[in-house]
């Protein structure tokens, strides 16, 4: 066990990457391996800087493909462990991610997404969007929490852990340089305080006495012989997928009940839809948010009924539109018209969005 | 509902990050919310070093605005860099000691300062305190805070210091009511 910091509640002025690293404390994490790469860096100063008094762990390894893998070992010798990366680093970590979706590992991972593609910018982006639901050579078996500032961040970098462990499917916390970097009040807490118990860490090898006495063979597989062999066990992973989405999909709206132009945003975007839609409401225009919290998988029922009760969809990111084909798949039968503002790899302000609903309102979106 | 946005942006290693950081610590600790995020590129040192920086009343949501109601800009890199935060109701202060171009946008005032080459040239300051003239300036310009919020962080970030150094806190104060005196200089000239 690791020395819990928070114990009662504390606001503090602090960087989202300094908040992920207090998060994972309260959730009872007690190692961390990390290779570095901007803006994700301060998860690990401030886990490492935390050490002496957490007494957790910490190991940074050659380069992301071992701290991912590191993280798997971690987990399989019974610590609850996680891992941050950003980026490029993000990408060669896909193989591992692949793995912890194979066998079912609780793994956990901050990502500060940056510019793409490849070295790009070190500032911001929302281009690892598709990337952390549907990296690796698989289906996806991953749950996705996108952020939108530093409450957001503690709340489910604790939730994480525990969706994590509960339905071993690896959890990603996605967020973005601006959040990494910047600094805004946070109100740290202990779960407990908010009733929140934490998924206990269990050994998945190495468990207590001897086998075939004391205890079955634990044989966890990432390699199969035949064709239907593998096909059977990927079935009952996305049933169990299918179960868990009901359970772990979240969503906020923003005054979308009567919403006639209705924004569809994720993280730190979704801020900026607020604002905007503030102004235009003041304007008199019927603007509002659908904001998913769990990118993967997404809320359908109620983003279905968002978009039929809206005349006109805005979907906005700062990426080419990588949320908003996964949307679209899951709008299918819809006819409500959309229309797009993409910045790839720049921040969306209010008032982009302000002038693009006020030019979606003089000349409506097409289906 | 007031909020003040602030776009701070100089060469790297001018210490814009570094009065950013003293101007929203010292905003959080008065009870505001505040929002600020660094911006720079992969150079260690160079490049142009932008601070966004949000004060306000009620809840923040964007994080990047558009457009800030006051732009300092502190070298003619930063000029040509943030022209684009810059309406018509928006405040541009610049170095007129360090930039060789002057500020042409569209604006609703200009206030050229030299504070770079007073901080050379005053015996009471020193080019190390330049960013903090420039605090006082922001400061001044704003009046979203009170000059004692900002001695509270300063003395936060850097009381040590100031306490190994005693000058180091006489220098700092004074380069905070030179920019001060600095830009209500400036002000009625207008």
């Amino acid at each position: 066990m690791v020395n819990k910091l928070i114990k009662e509640d504390t606001k503090m002025f602090l960087t989202g990457n300094e908040v992920l690293a207090y998060a994972a404390n309260a959730a009872e994490a007690e190692f961390m391996y990390g290779y570095p790469i901007t803006p994700q860096n301060e998860i690990m100063h401030t886990w490492c800087k935390l050490l002496p008094k957490t007494e957790a762990g910490f190991l940074q390894t050659e380069d992301e493909i071992s701290a991912g893998f590191s993280t798997l070992g971690g987990i399989l010798a019974g610590k609850r462990a996680f891992t941050a990366t950003a980026g490029p680093g993000n990408v060669i970590m896909q193989d591992a991610q692949s793995m912890a979706e194979m066998m079912r590992i609780p793994f956990v991972c901050a990502v500060m997404q940056r510019g793409g593609p490849s070295t790009a910018t070190v500032i911001y982006a929302q281009q690892e969007t598709r990337l952390t639901c549907f990296g690796g050579n698989g289906e996806g078996f991953r749950i996705v929490y996108s952020t939108a500032g530093h409450q957001d961040l503690y709340d489910y970098m604790i939730k994480a852990f525990n969706t994590a462990w509960k339905y071993r499917f690896p959890t990603y916390v996605l967020a973005d340089g601006y959040q990494g970097k910047m600094r805004e009040p946070v109100m740290l807490y202990d779960p407990a305080s908010r009733g929140i118990s934490m998924v206990p860490t269990e050994k998945a090898l190495l468990g207590p006495g001897q086998i075939g006495i004391d205890r079955k063979s634990v044989h966890m597989r990432n390699t199969y012989n035949m064709e239907e062999e593998l096909m059977e066990v990927l079935e009952g992973y996305q049933k169990d997928y299918d179960k868990m989405a009901e359970e772990v999909a979240e969503y906020e709206e923003y005054k979308a009940e009567d919403a006639e132009i209705l924004i569809i945003a994720h993280g730190i975007v979704a801020r900026s839809a607020r604002t905007a839609i503030d102004e235009l409401r003041a304007k008199g225009i019927k603007a509002g948010l659908f904001r998913p919290i769990t990118i993967r998988p997404l809320a359908v029922k109620p983003l279905r009924a968002a978009v039929s009760r809206a005349k006109q969809i805005l979907f906005t990111e700062s990426a080419n539109g990588q949320l908003a084909q996964m949307v679209l798949e899951k709008l299918y039968g819809l006819n409500t018209p959309y229309s797009t503002l993409y910045k790839m790899g720049v921040g969306v302000t209010g008032d982009d969005l302000v002038s693009k609903v006020e030019s979606m309102i003089k000349e409506p979106a097409m289906i | 509902m007031s909020r003040t946005k602030i776009v701070l942006a100089g060469e790297g290693g001018q210490g814009v990050q570094s009065i950013a950081k003293i101007l929203v610590e010292a905003g959080y600790e008065a009870g505001k919310q505040v929002l600020y995020i660094p911006n720079f590129g992969v150079e260690q040192r160079g490049g142009v070093s932008i601070a966004f920086c949000q004060i306000a009343d009620e809840t923040i949501g964007e994080p990047r605005f558009s457009k800030g109601d006051i732009i300092i800009m502190l070298s003619d890199r930063a000029i040509s860099r943030c022209e684009t935060y810059v309406n018509e109701n928006s405040t541009i202060v610049y170095d007129t000691s360090v930039c060789t171009i002057k500020p042409t946008v569209k604006c609703k005032q200009v206030i050229g300062i030299d504070a770079n080459k007073i901080a050379n040239e005053d015996p009471s300051l020193g080019a190390r305190v330049f960013n903090i003239i420039i605090l006082g300036v922001l400061l001044e310009a704003t009046h979203v805070l009170e000059l004692s919020d900002i001695k509270n962080a300063m003395e936060k970030a850097l009381g040590k210091k100031f306490d190994a150094k005693p000058e180091l806190r006489t220098k700092n104060y004074n380069a905070l009511d030179m920019g001060i005196k600095l830009l209500k200089e400036q002000q009625a000239l207008v």
